[in-house]
């Protein structure tokens, strides 16, 4: 489904899927700028449906993690608005609108709050006046799910990378949420870490959990059902992960690296050297489908 | 001359768990020539504290570290100037960014030198070296460091260790946090670096794509211990990486596919993406 | 360092840990002015011993209690000291004959001799405080009985039982204080502490502090310290690693390196800050809003008994201090 952005810049496509699922996170317009010089992002439109993954894909400085903060209200647009499952995104109802979604950050100490793992997984549910025996069923409950039933007790500083953003996702997840949104959440872990993590999302989005990954690492995008380039503050393509992959072009526009596989797909193309047998195979192991 | 380990071990004293990991009876000669060597290894596997014997932070526990000259074993010698080994082995940790505190970026450049009594014209002169160095120019001597971008501060910090002019360079995981393109331009400035000064470069990483493509040696650490010394071509052609907590490059893993969907005869040892599509055009067009 | 407890806390089961860490604050204070009413060295003698008893019952260590005391060491030589050196009420000491301190070049110069003596004798045998004495008795030797070339100068040097007396009990009565502060942090974790003054200070809402934002900003703080520990070592290396060294130096140099560390330190502390903010506010924490609490403290009969011991120690001592 290939739909012309007339903004867009000449020769850039832009997809868009019918809405066919209830719209989870919609964004409409979105500009955003802290000073007069310079937008941060340009009118974003954007729509996340229920149970969706979506990674936004993006190089440093492309306006990848102000969306993100823009989406659970930490930050007011400048221009456009954005709603979630049907509410408008404003002072008056982030508060609610928390309840339903969860951010975790990137980096894994810089959103630990608790002295244990325990009490860092009860602050959001302290936060919302949950009873005491309420809080300690969660914990047990979401502890288990994520695999932390051993380190309850533990403290932050005896942890890992990779556990501690587990404690935040487990955090997030005892506050009842719908929609998670993952701010680069393993730039700043080691490839176990992160396997770690993105095994834990998977899990998630299977349960049925909104997804919204921003990330610059394909190889993790891969894994996701929707693609969403961000360049310069500005959307360059969103739509299905294989109707994203089909152009390169925007790829190396967005200054993000395909995987190898697709490389070579592309290049044995363009000298005219493909056959189907090394087509479905490439682009099979390329696209991790 | 260069950097040699004897028998070197590390272990935890006291505390179960000191900021470094154990390393046990690690050899090693390092050359201070024009190596460009990827240091890998699983987390915990106690790379950092191997690259902190490599400019005396940390004394061996066990056995010598000779680095250019100087002996160095677990007690301390009073003769031995060790700060002074600082100058001829630069070690960048892993996001150097938050090394910098000065006003400007020459100042902090000149950090270094300046620690050495280096006379300040010649600090100077060292500095627009190294700012050039790592690819930034003159303009950026007399910006506010906290004002750059995160690429261009990891670059500033990289100058101040280049201000030193070691002989051998060792940075821990100098890519963190930068996205694929930045990658490349960081691994690229080493390269050029090695290329213009024929300085050692040793990179502690976990990309084997940029182990591949840029690395004339690896040294693998599995549990504190050495499992593998040499080159990566020597490393991929082993069958069980996971054993070491490692995976294999891209273009291996592809060729690989395709060499076993098709039972082409594929060489699958092909560093970058452009090998690997040369070897693909050949097996295509027969 | 990661595996340092935060503060001096070590867990236990004995009944120390069972009473409710109010208790344990409200007990420390009466137990204090008790022991502060006493004034003798016999009485402080027994609250010692009480002391004592209390935490062999709890099953402390004493030895790890009197690593404790080491820290303070050095202030109780210098109170002793102190103490001898003005007090000169009671009778004296030194039997007459025996007081005159003779300053020559001799006793100086043995006296030095002898101190270095004593200094490598620590360096290699580690028995400090005996050491220490010999030295002491040592010197007093050789000023009194080293009388012989030009003599610049004489002094009587005596010490009253009174200033023995004084300095005994000030001693006693530090050590007691500090036995007492050291079971509360061995045995009560610091967060339980910051709750138990959190719930005394709620009273003070009515002048507008808010004890509960007091509490978190101190259980938050507490969280952060290993890393913060952690940060500046790392930062430290970075720096050593450019020639940084933190042990020599002029003073403009280590001025320097100082701020070498510190800049750093505050530039991740404020990001932090920033991103911290970010996470609570993303996790619905809004500042003065009311929140439940997964730690409750309550009270059980431990809690009875110790208020009764306690009760009883203070009307005691304040019967035989009247």
């Amino acid at each position: 489904m290939v739909k012309e952005n007339p903004r867009a810049k000449a020769g850039f496509l832009w997809y868009t899927m019918e809405a066919d699922g209830e719209n989870m996170i919609e964004v409409k317009h979105l500009s955003f700028q802290y000073t007069a010089k310079r937008k941060i992002l340009k009118d974003i439109n954007l729509t996340i449906e229920k149970g969706d993954w979506v990674a936004v894909l993006g190089h440093n400085g492309s306006g990848k993690s102000t969306l993100a903060k823009l989406i659970v209200g930490l930050l007011t647009p400048t221009e456009g608005e954005i709603t979630i499952d049907g509410i408008a995104v404003n002072p008056d109802t982030v508060y609610e609108l928390r309840k339903k979604i969860g951010i975790v950050f990137q980096n894994p100490d810089n959103q630990f709050v608790g002295v244990t793992v325990r009490d860092d997984i009860a602050f959001g549910m302290e936060n919302l006046c949950i009873s005491k025996d309420e809080m300690l069923r969660r914990i047990d409950q979401y502890a288990a799910k994520i695999g932390l039933s051993a380190f309850l007790e533990k403290e932050p500083s005896t942890l890992s990378g990779g556990q501690k953003q587990r404690v935040a996702i487990a955090g997030i997840l005892a506050m009842s949420t719908d929609i998670m949104i993952f701010d680069e959440a393993t730039s700043m872990l080691d490839p176990m870490a992160r396997a770690e993590v993105m095994k834990v999302i998977r899990a998630l989005n299977e349960e049925g959990l909104t997804i919204l990954m921003i990330t610059h690492d394909i190889e993790e995008a891969l894994l996701a059902k929707r693609m969403v380039l961000l360049k310069q503050g500005e959307v360059l393509a969103q739509g299905s992960k294989e109707s994203i992959l089909k152009h390169p072009e925007y790829f190396e526009a967005a200054r993000l690296e395909l995987p190898t596989a697709l490389k070579l797909y592309y290049k044995l193309k363009q000298e005219d050297l493909m056959t189907p047998e090394l087509e479905a195979t490439l682009w099979a192991f390329g696209s991790n489908m | 001359m260069g950097i040699r380990f004897e028998h070197v071990s590390y272990h935890y004293v006291g505390n179960a768990k000191r900021p470094y990991e154990a390393i046990r009876d690690i050899n090693l000669d390092i050359d201070a020539k024009d190596e460009f060597i990827a240091l890998v290894g699983h987390t915990g596997s106690g790379k950092s504290t191997l690259a902190q014997h490599m400019n005396a932070l940390v004394f061996p526990a066990e056995g010598t570290v000779r680095l250019f000259g100087a002996t160095i074993t677990a007690k301390r010698n009073k003769k031995i100037k060790y700060n002074d080994l600082r100058r001829k082995v630069g070690l960048v940790f892993q996001f150097p960014e938050y090394q910098l505190f000065e006003e400007t970026v020459e100042k902090d450049v000149l950090f270094g030198p300046l620690n050495f009594h280096v006379p300040l014209e010649e600090a100077k002169e060292r500095a627009l070296r190294a700012i050039r160095l790592v690819g930034l120019d003159e303009t950026y001597l007399k910006r506010n460091p906290f004002n750059l971008s995160g690429g261009e501060k990891k670059r500033v910090s990289i100058a101040g260790i280049l201000a030193l002019d070691p002989q051998i360079l060792v940075l821990d995981e100098p890519t963190s946090g930068l996205d694929p393109l930045g990658k490349i331009q960081m691994m690229e400035l080493f390269e050029s670096i090695r290329r213009e000064t024929g300085k050692t470069i040793i990179v502690i990483t976990h990309d084997m794509d940029l182990v591949y493509r840029y690395a004339t040696r690896v040294l693998v650490l599995e549990k504190g211990s050495l499992v593998f010394d040499g080159s990566p071509d020597r490393l991929f052609r082993r069958s069980k990486l996971e054993d070491w907590h490692l995976d294999y490059p891209q273009t291996i893993r592809v060729l690989k596919k395709v060499k076993e969907t098709f039972g082409w005869n594929l060489d699958v040892y092909q560093p970058t993406c452009e090998e690997a599509f040369a070897e693909l055009k050949k097996a295509v067009t027969k | 360092m990661k595996s340092i407890v935060i503060g001096q806390y070590l867990p236990g089961q004995s009944f120390l840990y069972k009473i409710d860490p109010r208790t344990k604050l409200v007990a420390m204070l009466f137990l204090l002015v008790s022991i502060f009413l006493l004034n003798t060295i016999v009485l402080q003698l027994i609250s010692f011993g009480v002391v004592l008893t209390i935490l062999m019952l709890g099953k402390l260590s004493l030895r790890r209690i009197m690593r404790g005391l080491r820290p303070i060491f050095v202030l109780m030589i210098f109170t002793f000291v102190f103490q001898i050196a003005i007090n000169t009420a009671g009778v004296p000491l030194i039997p007459s004959g025996y007081e005159t301190m003779h300053l020559s070049p001799f006793s100086l110069g043995a006296a030095l001799v002898w101190t270095v003596l004593w200094r490598i004798g620590v360096k290699t045998l580690r028995v400090r405080f005996w050491l220490f004495l010999a030295w002491v008795l040592g010197l007093y030797a050789i000023f009194h009985f080293i009388d012989i070339g030009p003599l610049w100068g004489t002094f009587d040097f005596q010490v009253y039982s009174e200033g023995v007396r004084m300095s005994v009990f000030v001693i006693l009565r530090l050590m007691i204080v500090l036995t007492l502060s050291t079971v509360l942090t061995l045995t009560t974790k610091p967060t339980d502490l910051t709750q138990a003054m959190e719930s005394f200070m709620r009273p003070l809402r009515v002048i507008g502090l808010n004890s509960d934002e007091f509490a978190l900003i101190i259980s938050i703080s507490l969280r952060y310290i290993p890393t913060i520990l952690d940060e500046a070592n790392k930062i430290m290396l970075a720096q050593a690693s450019r020639g940084a060294d933190f042990t020599e130096g002029k003073l403009k140099d280590k001025i320097r390196q100082v701020v070498s560390l510190l800049v750093p330190m505050f530039i991740i502390a404020f990001k932090r800050s920033e991103d911290l903010a970010d996470a609570m506010e993303s996790r619905n924490f809004v500042p003065g809003k009311p929140r439940t609490r997964i730690h409750e403290l309550k009270f059980g009969a431990w809690d009875l008994i110790a208020l009764l011991f306690v009760a009883a120690t203070f009307a005691t001592s304040l019967v035989i201090a009247l």
